[in-house]
C-alpha cells in the first residue's frame, strides 16, 4: 500500500509486531544515483583486483593464479551488490551515501534468498538492454518478427518496470519480495506544552470551543515563534481572536500575547487529550456543539 | 504530558544507538547496547501506537514513526551476525531449495530430454545436414557429418597438446566463467513467464543430441559418454537446475494458484535464486573437471569411474542435503 504526501510517495510497511510504520520510498533517480556509485565502486575494486592478480602472475610465473583470477572477477562481479547489501543492512556503499535501504516489503526480516534473487535479475535487466540496443542480432540471430517483437516488448518493459509499478520495483525487487526506501529522519522538536507555569487559567468551557486542526494551527505558530519567523503582529491577532472566541476576560492577551498562546495551547491540548482518553475526537470548531447554529 | 516526560529518556537512548548502528552496522555496538536494542525498538513501536491513539501533538508523533522506523532499519535488515552461513546455504538452503521444486525440475529434464531427441532423430534418420542447424560451427570445430571416424575419434582422445597442467587451469576458469553466467541468465530469463528459459534448454537439448547422433553414427557412442559425463554430470545438472528455476519463476506467473500472482512470483523468484546461485558451485566443478580431467585421463574406465562418483555424491547432496530423514522414515513406514 501507498500514497502520495507532500511530494513523495510513502510506502505502508506491516512489522511484524503489527504496527504499521510509513517509509518514503526512494525515487527512481535516486536509485540510479546509487547504483552509478556503486557501479564505479565495484569497477575499481575490479580493477585493482586484475591489476595485482596480473602483477602476481608476473612475479611468480604461475599461469595458476591467472585461472584463480578469472574465478576472482566472477566473484567480483557477480558478488559486490550481494556482500554488501548482507553485510552493510541492505544497503551498498551506493545506498549508503544517499541514505537508502533495502526491506523485505512483507515486513519480515530481510532474508538471504531475496538479496540473492534482487542482484541475479540485475545483471539481465542491465546487460540485455544494452546488448538489446547495441546489438540485437548477437542476441537473438536472424529471428523472425513473431520473435523480435515480444522480446523487444519484454525488454522495454522490464526496463520501465520501476516507472510503471506503484512501489516502483525493477524486476529483481518483484522477485525478491523487496523494495527500497529513505531512512526517515526527524528531530524531536521541543514541546510547546512544556515549561509554561504561567497564572493563566482556561475554564472547561473556554477549552471546549476548538478542535485537533485548530491546536495543529495554534502548534505551528508556536514553532514559528521558536524559531523567531513569527512577528509581534502575528501573536496579538490570533490571541486577539481567540480571546474574543473562547471569551477571555483577562488582559494577557494584549499585553504578553506570546505567554498567551503557549498557556492556552497546553490547557487545550491537555483538555483534548483528556476527551481522546474518553473516546471522543474532535477534528475541528465546527464538530463542537455551540458551533451548530440555533434552532 | 506525562506520556512524553516517562519515555523520553528510553527515546533518547533508542536515538544514540541509531546514531551509530544505522550508519555503521550493528557490529559497532556493545553487547549491552546490542541486548538493548530489541527492547527499546518494540517500546518505540508500543510509544508509537499511543501516542497515534491519544497524543495531539503532531510532531511528537512524527517524531516517534521516524524513530521507529529508523528502529525497524536497524533490527530487521541486519544478518544476524552468523557463523557458517556460506556453509549453511549449500548444505541446507541449495539442496532444500531443489527439493521444493521437483514439477519443475522434471519439467527442465523433460524438455532437454526432447531437444536430444528431436535433434538426434532428425541428423540420424532425417538428414545429416541438419547437424548444422543445432550446433554453431565455431563450436564443433571440424566435428561435422563429413569428418572421418578417426578424425572424430582423436577430438575425444586428445590430449597433452594443450600444453602444461597450468593453461589446462585458465580454460577450465574460462569454461566456469561462461557457463555459470548462462546459468544464471538461464534462470532470470524466467522472468519472461518461463519461456526463454525453456527455449535455453530445449536449445541445449538440440545441441547435445546433434552431437550424440554424429558419433552413434560412427559406433562411437560409448566413448563420447565417456568423454562428455564425467563434466557433463555437473554442468548439465546445473544447467536444468538454472532452468528450473526459471521454470518456476514462469509458472508462478501464469498459474499462481491461490496466491496472488505477486506473492507466487516472489515465492518462486526466491527459491530459484538460490537454486541458481547454488548452481555457480556444480559449474565450479564442471569447469575443474573439463578443464583439467576430460584434458588429462583418457581411459574410458577412468572417465566413467568419475561420472558415476559426480553423479553420486551429487545426488546425495541435493536428496540428503538438510533432509528431515526420520520424518522421511515414519512416512514411508506409515505408507500403504
Amino acid at each position: 500500500m501507498t500514497e502520495d504526501r507532500d511530494g513523495e510517495r510513502l510506502v505502508h510497511l506491516i512489522t511484524p509486531e503489527g504496527a504499521d510504520l510509513l517509509f518514503p520510498l526512494a525515487s527512481v533517480g535516486e536509485r540510479a544515483i546509487a547504483f552509478g556509485v556503486d557501479f564505479i565502486f565495484s569497477q575499481l575494486i575490479l580493477i585493482l583486483f586484475v591489476l595485482i592478480a596480473l602483477a602476481t602472475t608476473a612475479i611468480t610465473a604461475s599461469i595458476q593464479v591467472f585461472a584463480l583470477m578469472l574465478i576472482g572477477v566472477f566473484v567480483i562481479r557477480q558478488g559486490y551488490f550481494l556482500f554488501f547489501e548482507a553485510r552493510l543492512q541492505g544497503s551498498t556503499p551506493g545506498k549508503r551515501f544517499l541514505g537508502l535501504r533495502v526491506v523485505s516489503r512483507d515486513g519480515a526480516r530481510l532474508s538471504m534468498e531475496s538479496i540473492i534473487a534482487r542482484n541475479v535479475m540485475r545483471d539481465l535487466e542491465l546487460f540485455l538492454p544494452l546488448a538489446f540496443s547495441s546489438a540485437p542480432e548477437q542476441l537473438i540471430g536472424p529471428a523472425p518478427w513473431y520473435l523480435r517483437v515480444p522480446a523487444l516488448l519484454w525488454v522495454t518493459l522490464l526496463v520501465a518496470m520501476p516507472f510503471l509499478t506503484r512501489e516502483r520495483t525493477r524486476a529483481g525487487d518483484l522477485i525478491a519480495g523487496t523494495i527500497v526506501v529513505r531512512a526517515p529522519k526527524t528531530a524531536l522538536v521541543a514541546d510547546e506544552a512544556i515549561g509554561q507555569r504561567s497564572k493563566i487559567r482556561f475554564t472547561k468551557e473556554q477549552l471546549t470551543v476548538y478542535g485537533e486542526h485548530e491546536l495543529e494551527t495554534l502548534a505551528d505558530l508556536l514553532r514559528k515563534l521558536d524559531s523567531n519567523r513569527a512577528t509581534d503582529d502575528d501573536l496579538r491577532v490570533v490571541a486577539g481572536a481567540i480571546a474574543r472566541r473562547v471569551r477571555y476576560e483577562g488582559r494577557e492577551a494584549v499585553q504578553q500575547p506570546a505567554l498567551f498562546l503557549r498557556a492556552f495551547y497546553a490547557e487545550q491540548r491537555a483538555e483534548l487529550e483528556r476527551e481522546l482518553v474518553l473516546g471522543r475526537r474532535v477534528a475541528d470548531k465546527t464538530e463542537r456543539p455551540q458551533a451548530k447554529p440555533q434552532p | 504530558m506525562r506520556f512524553r516526560r516517562d519515555r523520553e529518556g528510553e527515546w533518547a537512548e533508542l536515538e544514540t544507538i541509531l546514531e551509530r548502528a544505522l550508519p555503521r552496522g550493528l557490529r559497532v555496538l556493545h553487547e549491552s547496547e546490542l541486548s538493548r536494542l530489541p527492547l527499546l525498538y518494540r517500546s518505540a513501536i508500543s510509544s508509537l501506537s499511543v501516542a497515534r491513539k491519544t497524543a495531539m501533538d503532531r510532531a511528537l508523533v512524527a517524531y516517534l514513526e521516524s524513530l521507529a522506523s529508523r528502529a525497524y532499519l536497524a533490527v530487521y535488515t541486519s544478518r544476524t551476525a552468523e557463523r557458517g552461513a556460506l556453509f549453511r546455504f549449500f548444505a541446507q538452503g541449495f539442496p532444500r531449495a531443489v527439493r521444493s521444486m521437483l514439477p519443475e525440475l522434471s519439467l527442465s529434464i523433460g524438455v532437454f530430454a526432447l531437444g536430444i531427441l528431436v535433434s538426434y532423430g532428425l541428423v540420424r534418420w532425417d538428414d545429416p545436414e541438419w547437424y548444422f542447424a543445432f550446433v554453431d560451427p565455431s563450436l564443433a570445430g571440424g566435428r561435422s557429418p563429413g569428418a572421418t571416424t578417426e578424425y572424430l575419434r582423436s577430438v575425444l582422445y586428445d590430449s597433452g597438446d594443450e600444453g602444461p597442467t597450468g593453461a589446462l587451469s585458465v580454460f577450465a576458469s574460462g569454461l566456469f566463467y561462461h557457463n555459470a553466467s548462462i546459468g544464471l541468465t538461464a534462470f532470470a530469463l524466467g522472468f519472461a513467464a518461463g519461456i526463454p528459459t525453456a527455449l535455453l534448454v530445449f536449445q541445449n537439448g538440440l545441441m547435445l543430441g546433434a552431437f550424440i547422433a554424429l558419433y552413434d553414427d560412427h559406433g562411437l557412442l560409448l566413448n563420447l559418454l565417456g568423454w562428455l559425463l564425467p563434466h557433463g554430470v555437473p554442468e548439465i545438472g546445473a544447467i536444468l537446475l538454472c532452468g528450473a528455476g526459471g521454470l518456476a519463476m514462469g509458472r508462478a506467473m501464469l498459474a499462481p494458484g491461490e496466491r496472488t500472482t505477486r506473492a507466487a512470483l516472489t515465492d518462486a523468484g526466491r527459491r530459484g535464486a538460490v537454486v541458481a546461485a547454488g548452481s555457480v558451485l556444480l559449474f565450479l566443478v564442471a569447469g575443474a573437471v573439463e578443464g583439467i580431467f576430460r584434458q588429462t585421463v583418457t581411459n574410458d574406465g577412468l572417465r566413467y569411474a568419475m561420472a558415476f562418483f559426480n553423479a553420486t555424491w551429487i545426488s546425495a547432496w541435493l536428496i540428503l542435503g538438510s533432509a528431515n530423514l526420520p520424518a522421511f522414515a515414519a512416512r514411508l513406514r506409515r505408507a500403504p
